[in-house]
C-alpha cells in the first residue's frame, strides 16, 4: 500500500528520469495483499537496466503529441557517428546499407499498372512502332521504351497523337527537352558570369540550372499531375535524423566498459526538394525480400567515421504540422571535392559510383525515416505502410536516379532480432544528360535522363 | 648530371632517407587497410607515392596519426624514461586488393621424441607435488605446527 501511493523517485544513471517518476505502478491483483514483485529500478543490475527502458518506451508511446514524442527519442545526448551522405570514404554504400539495414538493387523498381491503360509510342525514334498495350513490365531499366502511366510520352521528335480512346492528355518530348535545354543554355551560355571561385563550381552553373530546371519542368507537369500542383518546393533545405543500430562497449571515460547503442546521425541538405500532402504509392510489398544487407564486422570508426556530441535532430525539410509531410523527390548536388575529375586523377574510378549511391542511400533513409517519425512511427512502434521516396543524385551533367522503400524502423539489438524486414533502395548508373554545350547548342542531348526525370516527378498515388 | 629543366630527362634517382614499418593492427581493421609505423616527418602524399613508386603498390587512401609515446616511467635516478613518439599510418589498398598479416610464430609440429620427453616432464612435475604436500589427513595444515 505504502509503495503505491505514487512512488516519488529519483532514478540517477539516465537524465531521462531526472524528473520525478509520479506513475503508479501497477494495482496488485484482488486476491494478494502484497504489491507485485517486480525487480528494482535503482539497483546498478541488468533487470533494473530493463525496467527503466521500458519505463522510457512507455513514456514515448504515451507521449501526447509527435512533437513531444520526438523531444523525448532524442532527448539524452551522448556521442553519436556523424553520417555524412557526400562522404569521400571508400566503399561508403556497403558501410551505409550496414548500418540503415538497406538492401541495394541495381536498376529502378518494377512499375505498377495503371488504373487508366494508355498506349504510349516508343522513345527510340524508330519508325512504325506499334502502341503496345500498356501491361506492366517487370524490372524497368534504362532501356524501358514502356511508360504505362496515365501520362503517355511521345517519341523524340515528333508530336505522336494518342492511340487509344480517350481524350487522355499527352506529353510532348520536344517541348520538354526545349525547357531543359533553355535552362541550360541560360546557364552555362547566355548569362554572363564571372570566373567561379576557388571550389565554388557547383554553386556557379550547375546549381543554378537544376533549380531552374526542377523549377520550370514541376510547374509545366502539375496539370499532368494534380499531386504536384499541391506540392512543396523546398531550396536548400535540412534534413535531419537520429538513430540506434548495433552495440558496441564504451572504450574509455567515466561509463567505460558499459554496453552502449551505437548512435548515428545524418544532417544533410539537399539542393531541392519536393513534399507532397499525399503519400506516394508503394513498389514493392511490405514484407519481400530481395536480397541481403551487407554485414560488416567493423567499428564504424573504421569507414572512417567520426563521434560528436550534439543535438538528436529529426526533420523532414519542415515542422509537424505542416500538411506536406510525405516526401517525393530530392534532388542533391555532388559537392567540388567529390567531382569526377577528382576521382579519375587518383585513379580511382570505381568510387564515383560508390558516391553516388551513398548519397541516395543515406539521404533518402534519413527522410522517409524522418517521415515515419512525423506519423507516429519509431523504433519500438514499427512501420505498418511502407513510406516512399525518390531522389536524383546530379553533379550538373551526369545523372543517377534512385527510389527508396522503408520498411522497417527497427534497428535496435532488441526489435532487430525478430524483424525479417528490410528497407530497399534501387538506384541506377550515373549517365550524362548531354555531352557539351557550345556555341549556343547543346550537343548529344539524352532523353533517357529526361524521361526518367520527367516519370519521378509524375509520379502520383494511384487515387490520383 | 646536366642541368635539370622542366619537360627534360629525370637522369638523377632520389631515394628517401624514409623506412616504413608494416605492423601487426592492435584492433582489426577492415580487409584492404594495411597499418605501417612511418617516420614522422612523412606526410599522407609522401607515404602514397613510396609505396607506389618504389613497391607499385596501388594506394586508395592513407590515413595518418602520431602515437604519443608515454613518459612516466622512471629509472632508477628518478628521472622520467620517455619512450619514442611513432607516426602510424593507415593505407587503404586500392583495385580491390586486400591484405592480411601474417601469422609470424606458428605453432611447429612436435615430433615423438618431443612429445614423449613432456609428457614425462609433466609425470616428474606432478610427483614431485605431491611429494611436497603433506598427510591429506591434516588438510593442508604444514606439519610443524602442533601443540
Amino acid at each position: 500500500m505504502a509503495a503505491s501511493r505514487g512512488r516519488r523517485l529519483l532514478w540517477h544513471g539516465r537524465c531521462w528520469f531526472s524528473q520525478t517518476e509520479s506513475a503508479v505502478p501497477a494495482p496488485p491483483p484482488a486476491d494478494s495483499l502484497y504489491p507485485p514483485i517486480v525487480a528494482s529500478a535503482t539497483a546498478k543490475s541488468k533487470a533494473a537496466k530493463r525496467r527503466r527502458l521500458e519505463h522510457f518506451n512507455q513514456r514515448v508511446h504515451a507521449a501526447a503529441s509527435i512533437e513531444e514524442k520526438l523531444r523525448l527519442y532524442g532527448q539524452l545526448q551522448r556521442p553519436k557517428y556523424m553520417v555524412y551522405p557526400q562522404t569521400f570514404a571508400l566503399n561508403a554504400d556497403r558501410w551505409y546499407q550496414s548500418f540503415t539495414k538497406t538492401i541495394f538493387v541495381p536498376g529502378l523498381p518494377p512499375r505498377a499498372a495503371p488504373a487508366a491503360t494508355e498506349t504510349p509510342g516508343a522513345v527510340t525514334p524508330e519508325a512504325a512502332k506499334a502502341p503496345e498495350a500498356a501491361k506492366a513490365p517487370e524490372g524497368a531499366g534504362p532501356q524501358a521504351t514502356k511508360a504505362p502511366e496515365p501520362g503517355e510520352v511521345a517519341p523524340a521528335g515528333a508530336k505522336t497523337p494518342e492511340v487509344a480512346a480517350g481524350a487522355a492528355p499527352y506529353l510532348d518530348m520536344g517541348q520538354l527537352r526545349s525547357l531543359a535545354c533553355d535552362a541550360l543554355l541560360q546557364e552555362s551560355f547566355y548569362q554572363n558570369k564571372k570566373r567561379p571561385a576557388l571550389y565554388r563550381d557547383q554553386d556557379h552553373t550547375p546549381g543554378p540550372f537544376l533549380t531552374q530546371l526542377v523549377s520550370t519542368l514541376a510547374a509545366f507537369l502539375s496539370g499532368h499531375n494534380p499531386l504536384l500542383a499541391a506540392s512543396s518546393l523546398d531550396l536548400n533545405p535540412e534534413v535531419n535524423y537520429y538513430w540506434h543500430h548495433g552495440e558496441e562497449v564504451v572504450v574509455h571515460g567515466h561509463r567505460k566498459g558499459r554496453v552502449d547503442p551505437v548512435r548515428f546521425q545524418i544532417d544533410d541538405n539537399p539542393h531541392l526538394q519536393i513534399r507532397v500532402p499525399k503519400q506516394l504509392p508503394e513498389f514493392v510489398p511490405l514484407e519481400s525480400d530481395l536480397g541481403d544487407v551487407p554485414v560488416i564486422e567493423h567499428k564504424p570508426s573504421k569507414l572512417p567515421l567520426f563521434k560528436k556530441q550534439y543535438e538528436n535532430k529529426v526533420f523532414i525539410g519542415s515542422k509537424v504540422a505542416d500538411p506536406c509531410c510525405y516526401g517525393h523527390t530530392q534532388f542533391h548536388l555532388i559537392p567540388d571535392k567529390l567531382k569526377r575529375e577528382r576521382f579519375v586523377k587518383a585513379n580511382l574510378e570505381d568510387q564515383i559510383e560508390v558516391v553516388y549511391r551513398a548519397n541516395g542511400i543515406a539521404s533518402l533513409f534519413a527522410w522517409t525515416a524522418a517521415q515515419a517519425m512525423y506519423q507516429g512511427f519509431w523504433t519500438e512502434a514499427d512501420v505498418t505502410r511502407p513510406f516512399v521516396s525518390q531522389a536524383v543524385v546530379t553533379d550538373g551533367k551526369y545523372f543517377a536516379f534512385f527510389c527508396y522503400q522503408l520498411n522497417t524502423l527497427a534497428l535496435t539489438v532488441e526489435t532487430t532480432q525478430n524483424n525479417p524486414r528490410k528497407n530497399i533502395c534501387w538506384g541506377t548508373d550515373s549517365k550524362p544528360l548531354y555531352d557539351v554545350v557550345e556555341d549556343g547548342s547543346v550537343k548529344g542531348f539524352n532523353d533517357e535522363v529526361l524521361i526518367h526525370l520527367v516519370r519521378f516527378l509524375l509520379n502520383r498515388p494511384r487515387e490520383l | 648530371y646536366p642541368l635539370f629543366q622542366l619537360g627534360g630527362p629525370q637522369l638523377r634517382i632520389f631515394r628517401p632517407n624514409f623506412f616504413m614499418l608494416a605492423v601487426r593492427p592492435g584492433v582489426p581493421q577492415p580487409e584492404d587497410t594495411v597499418q605501417f609505423r612511418v617516420s614522422m616527418e612523412m606526410t599522407k602524399v609522401d607515404i602514397k607515392n613510396y609505396l607506389e613508386k618504389i613497391y607499385n603498390v596501388p594506394v586508395a587512401a592513407v590515413r595518418t596519426r602520431i602515437q604519443y609515446g608515454a613518459n612516466n616511467k622512471r629509472d632508477h635516478k628518478n628521472q622520467r624514461v620517455k619512450k619514442p613518439d611513432y607516426k602510424v599510418a593507415y593505407v587503404q589498398l586500392g583495385q580491390g586488393q586486400t591484405f592480411q598479416f601474417p601469422n609470424l610464430f606458428p605453432e611447429k609440429e612436435q615430433d615423438t621424441e618431443t612429445r614423449s620427453f613432456d609428457d614425462f616432464k609433466d609425470k616428474y612435475m606432478e610427483r614431485e607435488k605431491q611429494r611436497q604436500k603433506g598427510d591429506p589427513r591434516r588438510g593442508g595444515v604444514p606439519d610443524w605446527f602442533g601443540l
